[in-house]
């Protein structure tokens, strides 16, 4: 059955089930209570009558002039006798065996054919015959007195409580289990929310939100999560497409040149020249591509946290002479100047990745830098941290550029500088990198713009 | 017909340049928003080709000032594809929109559509007497038979057909047909109207002294 395992059923299949007893119990007892209670009084009424017959059946209690009556036998005094005339249904009536079984004193309330009680020494003792409550008590010398009433009435009381208190707990129980249900309702309202919020984002619309306004209770919490979540998940995928968007974007240019400069080669017979200018265009176009699909390469490799290689002792001076001394022609090139100024700084890396992003960084300080600039790049130790830097005297980057340097294909020129091999993934790449031996980049402008990579640094 | 390329891959410039040249086109080339804007309000084109990530000023920039004073044809070329920018460029005036990577054989097609639409003209064919230029072929008929032209005398031919009945002066002409690196004498556009009126009839094309050419 499908309901059960439903919450809001299986909440109202306990609730009710604890209902129920609670109720079954608190019923039983009132019940119970009242029945005693009743028999009680009862009880002691018929031993009150008791006590009288068996006072008038003592020879001492004869009344003066009087023969004492024979044992068994007595004589009630009127008021006495009205004891035992009660209103219909409700009358007393006793009944005096002697001790050789036969009937003695018996009242003319009496029913007929009251068996003689079974012989029972010492105090009064009670019995319930169909309609009838009766006390009975063997005196010593042989004869059984016993009084006796309907109870009629006083039963049909009792059974009346009964009916009314399994009314009143029925009544109470559907109450209880509609305002359950209820109150179920209400506060698995918001699950529905969840779902329907859910199933639109697993449908692909990744902008819905879970509608809440309460913070404070446990749904309203994993509301809250869950559109936190939702929203993280929303910016990863709109980062991805834009990433993907991106790339594909920076392939169609090369493609363009490639398949401009097939057709227009093969529309016509052509000097050998030309061939040879439209090859080499195409094979620009073609490194451009190459190294495009190679950052693009490193970078899932980052996204995709692969493990890292074992890392290495290195030191992050060796590294950055080395870069400088690859970057000199590019340097000479832009009649850029460059300055080393490095004291060992040990940190465990990858060396390979570490001078990638290296001289990421400083391949765009100089690209960047004005003719006859210069940057200076340095390298030490400090607090732990193995920390490089590179400066540049050059224009600096524009503060509405600088939040978004380290993001994927950002260019503070908003257009392609594709001739210089430059993707906008560079100092993506140099980030993940640095981020991937567990170190931190930033950049400040003041003056030209510095780069500063810490890492944590190794003995 | 002359156009203007705005393109800062300089691979992709000179090769569309080329290919313009070839099919007959007066092609003058910009790498960066700036030079491009400077030339698109400083000569009449017959259409622009636009990229819109250029260095300097983008092309959104350079479409938005140009449309201040010039209704020039504007062919986007870019290499986003998605809807929203597509829409962008149109809305912002230009023309027409293709998407990186394109086809030679596309990009003319389109080129052609825009400057025969900018010319008030429906159709790729221009019926004059016996004389039919098919603009999409780039072919001339006289009474049926196919007439050999050479990439400009076809050139000046369409242009005067497309501006059929109005009188266009020299200097038009030089500015449609001729682009910056063209450094040919004034006198072989009097050549080009000379061949043209062998191969279509002395009458063809009428010469208003001090004025220019005109063909009725």
């Amino acid at each position: 059955m499908k309901f059960f395992h439903s919450i809001r059923w299986r909440l109202q299949l306990w609730h009710g089930l604890l209902l129920v007893l609670a109720l079954a119990g608190f019923g039983l007892t009132a019940w119970e209570l009242q029945r005693a209670n009743q028999m009680g009084r009862i009880d002691r009424e018929l031993e009150q009558r008791m006590g009288i017959i068996e006072g008038t059946m003592r020879p001492a209690n004869a009344p003066p002039g009087e023969r004492p009556p024979p044992p068994g036998k007595m004589r009630l005094q009127p008021r006495e006798q009205d004891l035992f005339n009660g209103l219909p249904g409700q009358r007393f009536y006793y009944i005096i065996w002697l001790a050789d079984g036969r009937k003695g004193n018996v009242s003319e309330s009496a029913p007929a054919n009251v068996p003689r009680p079974e012989r029972m020494p010492g105090p009064p003792a009670f019995r319930s015959r169909g309609p009838y409550r009766e006390c009975f008590h063997d005196t010593p010398d042989g004869a059984c007195v016993m009084v006796g009433r309907d109870i009629t009435d006083e039963a049909a009381g009792i059974r009346r409580t009964a009916w009314l208190l399994s009314g009143a707990g029925g009544a109470v129980l559907l109450l209880g289990l509609a305002g359950g249900w209820w109150i179920a309702a209400r506060s698995l309202r918001p699950m529905a929310d969840i779902r329907a919020t859910a199933e639109k984002i697993s449908g692909g619309d990744l902008s819905q939100r879970i509608r809440t306004t309460d913070s404070e209770s446990e749904l309203g919490r994993l509301s809250l999560d869950l559109n936190h979540t939702f929203a993280r998940l929303e910016a990863a995928f709109a980062r991805q497409a834009q990433f993907t968007a991106d790339a594909s974007h920076e392939l169609r240019t090369p493609v363009a040149v490639v398949l401009t400069q097939t057709q227009s080669a093969l529309a016509r017979e052509r000097p050998a020249a030309d061939y040879r200018e439209s090859l080499a265009a195409c094979q620009r176009a073609a490194q451009r591509m190459r190294g495009l699909i190679e950052s693009l390469l490193v970078l899932a490799r980052f996204d995709s946290n692969e493990p890292a290689e074992a890392f290495e002792p290195c030191d992050l001076s060796r590294i950055a002479a080395d870069s400088v001394e690859l970057l000199e022609p590019l340097a000479n090139e832009k009649n850029v100047s460059l300055a080393l100024d490095v004291s060992p700084a040990r940190c465990l890396g990858d060396a390979g990745q570490l001078a990638q992003a290296v001289s990421n960084i400083a391949s765009n300080a100089i690209r960047y830098s004005l003719p006859g600039g210069c940057v200076r790049v340095t390298a030490h130790s400090e607090a732990g941290r193995a920390v490089l830097s590179v400066a540049d005297n050059g224009p600096g980057i524009p503060p509405e550029d600088l939040p978004h340097i380290f993001e994927r294909f950002y260019r503070a020129e908003k257009a392609r500088s594709g001739g210089e091999g430059h993707s906008g993934l560079g100092l993506a790449i140099t980030k993940a990198i640095v981020e991937g031996h567990g170190g931190s980049i930033e950049v400040k402008t003041e003056l030209g713009c510095t780069f500063t990579v810490r890492l944590p640094s190794a003995p | 017909m002359r156009i203007l390329l705005i393109e800062d891959e300089a691979d992709l410039l000179a090769s569309l340049a080329k290919a313009l040249r070839e099919e007959g086109y007066a092609a003058d080339t910009a790498s960066d928003g700036e030079e491009g804007l400077y030339k698109a309000t400083g000569v009449a084109y017959d259409a622009i080709v636009l990229d819109v990530m250029l260095p300097r000023m983008d092309g959104w920039e350079v479409l938005r000032r140009l449309r201040e004073s010039k209704r020039t044809p504007v062919l986007i070329l870019t290499a986003r594809d998605a809807a929203r920018e597509r829409v962008r460029g149109l809305d912002n005036g230009a023309d027409d929109y293709l998407v990186k990577p394109f086809d030679l054989e596309e990009l003319f097609a389109r080129l052609r559509a825009i400057i025969r639409r900018a010319t008030g003209q429906a159709r790729n064919t221009i019926e004059i007497g016996e004389v039919v230029v098919d603009t999409a072929a780039r072919r001339v008929t006289l009474a049926g038979n196919p007439v050999a032209l050479t990439a400009r005398e076809y050139c000046l031919l369409e242009f005067l057909a497309l501006h059929r009945g109005e009188t266009v002066t020299r200097t038009a002409l030089y500015e449609h047909l001729f682009d910056e690196d063209d450094d040919s004498l004034s006198n072989l556009l009097d050549v080009h109207v000379s061949n043209l009126r062998k191969k279509l009839g002395h009458e063809f094309i009428d010469t208003r002294r001090g004025q220019g050419y005109c063909i009725e």
